[in-house]
């Protein structure tokens, strides 16, 4: 299966024509027009009415795109969103497994009368409460449509009843069992290393790039951006660096050298090469193919609008 | 928690190469792993089989007990191959599923009528390596009695599956090895894990890394080593075991509980120390523990003396 690579999703509020139309700008893998927390309850259905024009909008950068919609109008704003050019939904305040399936069934009615090849259409889940995070393995297994997961940290600190202090992580469980259960079901999770995702704050680049390194490091497989200047080192951050690759290559050889000669194990600056270490230099080597090629294709689009 | 073993330190190596398999008896280990997945090249994996059976008593006439780590994929060829008097336990990688440490569990069980050994000698070792194992980590202990202890969620395979970097100084496992433990200790199996030391070199052969390491997982109360290189076995050793000073201090909370019996209160503090019925478990725990670990430190003694003495009267 080929590898996804969906480093960066930009959030942008669809009611602010700016925004939208520059958001092809920032070089964001994903671009989800929020009909949520972004928009007013008053302007919730001239919000709607702006989504299929929109969608060529942003989506003109090849940039993946999707809507935000609203858990408790779910039905009114996925008829608004399921317009050629979309490519999924982003769900939020996901607790139980029934409204993943009766979301899934809902695209499958829209793409049937839209002509959008059945199936098609992704969705991306947001986990907001405790029962949410508690009922995640039901929740991603509901559909095969499901393709990425994450927490929604702000609506999740109110579920508990907390104010969250940026010196003490409170969801190490919650992401921890994101990653896992995730994992396990063949979904991407999402997020930026705490405390970002509580505390809208305007970072330097070299900042940004280091949580979104550490949220790698606990399994993340991207980020939902609040800000386009998210989208550039979240990219970088996700992206095998040069040396990484040279290492993974090395570690390559050498481990095929060793198998040669009759060993499997085989030291390598202190480390020890083996199966696991050469799987894992395979799948570094994939990822930076892979995001090589999703880069090449997003430039080949902007070469195209010029 | 009923201690089923003492292994604090034990050598994982591939069993093709002979060197590693010869001087092992040597290295003071409480277990020896032979390896017949990772180290082992898959043009090998027969020739490693033919090894195993003759290994076994040769790697353990130091008084290690022995272990073999089989791979996934193969374990009927492997497990005829390794299911023979003096194993200790089978170590099965990647372990996802109930359903897999059940048939483990029926082709020992036939082995072991076939080939003389007391029913249920053979443990397995469920080693958890990825995200689904994690996830089915309640059923995989569930599967057989076989499963003494249970842990893991961590190491280069995890890495991989949920494909984060080794060794990038903050804990990224930590959510896995809680999981691994709850499940241990609902089910009443020991508990194998360690907690996070800071270590950014991912040294393999590092003396003080590995005393630091297992000091610590022993202050958490775990009791399980193990590592690839021969310069961390005597450290691990060290570091699993109670010190003098904790020994002696176990003993004072001892005497200081005993006084207390008498008073007609639950609890005192001596010199700053609350002394309890907790901190007394604790510390009779610390000299059950030290008596252990003294009792196998002492049965290995008397296992190399007994080789060095055959071999001495050999070259005479």
């Amino acid at each position: 299966m080929a590898l996804l690579i969906r480093r960066s999703n930009l959030i942008v509020p669809i009611t602010n024509p700016r925004f939208v139309s520059h958001a092809w700008r920032h070089n964001a893998d994903a671009i989800t027009l929020d009909l949520e927390d972004s928009v007013l309850d008053t302007r919730k259905a001239e919000a709607r009415a702006l989504v299929q024009e929109a969608i060529g909008q942003v989506g003109q950068g090849a940039a993946e795109v999707f809507v935000r919609v609203n858990k408790p109008v779910v039905h009114a704003d996925i008829e608004a969103s399921v317009w050629p050019g979309l490519h999924g939904v982003m769900l939020p305040g996901v607790e139980t497994a029934d409204e993943v399936a009766a979301a899934a069934e809902l695209l499958t009615g829209m793409e049937r009368q839209r002509g959008l090849a059945v199936g098609s259409l992704q969705l991306i889940i947001l986990l907001e409460s405790a029962l949410g995070v508690w009922n995640i393995r039901s929740i991603l297994t509901a559909s095969r449509r499901v393709t990425q997961v994450g927490l929604d940290e702000n609506d999740l600190a109110c579920n508990l009843g907390i104010s969250p202090l940026p010196e003490y992580d409170p969801y190490v469980y919650a992401r921890g069992r994101l990653a896992i259960e995730a994992t396990a079901a063949n979904v991407q999770p999402v997020g930026i290393r705490y405390p970002l995702g509580t505390q809208l704050r305007l970072l330097s680049a070299a900042d940004l790039h280091q949580m979104a390194n550490d949220a790698r490091n606990l399994g993340m497989k991207g980020v939902i951006c609040p800000h386009p200047s998210w989208v550039e080192p979240v990219n970088r951050a996700f992206t095998p660096t040069a040396d990484l690759v040279a290492y993974n290559k090395r570690v390559r050889e050498v481990f095929a050298e060793a198998i040669a000669s009759g060993t499997a194990a085989v030291p390598l600056d202190g480390r020890m090469i083996d199966v696991p270490v050469d799987e894992w230099a395979k799948v570094v080597i994939a990822m930076d193919e892979a995001c090589s090629a999703r880069d090449a294709e997003k430039k080949a689009a902007l070469a195209r609008l010029a | 928690m009923a201690t089923h073993r003492v292994r604090r330190s034990g050598l994982t190596m591939p069993v093709v190469t002979k060197r590693f398999v010869d001087n092992a008896w040597r290295r003071g280990c409480d277990f020896i792993n032979l390896d017949l997945e990772d180290s082992v090249p898959p043009h090998l994996k027969a020739y490693a089989r033919s090894l195993i059976q003759d290994a076994i008593p040769n790697v353990s006439k130091g008084g290690a007990e022995v272990f073999t780590r089989i791979n996934h994929d193969y374990i009927l060829a492997d497990l005829e191959a390794i299911v023979w008097p003096g194993l200790s336990r089978v170590n099965y990688p990647k372990a996802e599923y109930g359903a897999e440490i059940r048939k483990l569990d029926e082709i020992i069980t036939r082995l072991e009528r076939e080939r003389g050994i007391r029913p249920g000698t053979v443990e397995i070792g469920a080693n958890i390596e990825t995200a689904v194992g994690v996830a089915n980590g309640y059923e995989i202990v569930s599967a057989s009695p076989r499963v003494k202890d249970f842990g893991g969620a961590s190491g280069y395979d995890m890495s991989r599956d949920l494909g984060v970097e080794m060794f990038v100084g903050f804990d990224q496992f930590v959510y896995g090895k809680g999981e691994c433990e709850l499940i241990a200790r609902t089910l009443e199996v020991e508990t194998r894990a360690s907690p996070f030391v800071a270590n950014t070199t991912g040294s393999v052969s590092d003396p003080n890394l590995a005393f630091r390491q297992a000091e610590a997982a022993r202050k958490c109360g775990f009791r399980h080593g193990g590592g690839l290189n021969p310069a961390v076995v005597e450290p691990q050793n060290r570091g699993f075991t109670p010190s003098e000073e904790d020994v002696r201090d176990a003993h004072w909370v001892l005497e200081e509980y005993r006084q207390l019996a008498g008073s007609g209160d639950t609890w005192r503090e001596v010199d700053g120390r609350i002394i309890d019925r907790y901190e007394a478990a604790r510390a009779r725990d610390t000299l059950e523990w030290a008596s252990l670990c003294a009792e196998r430190n002492r049965a290995k003694a008397e296992a190399v003396a007994r080789v060095q003495a055959a071999m001495a009267e050999h070259t005479s």
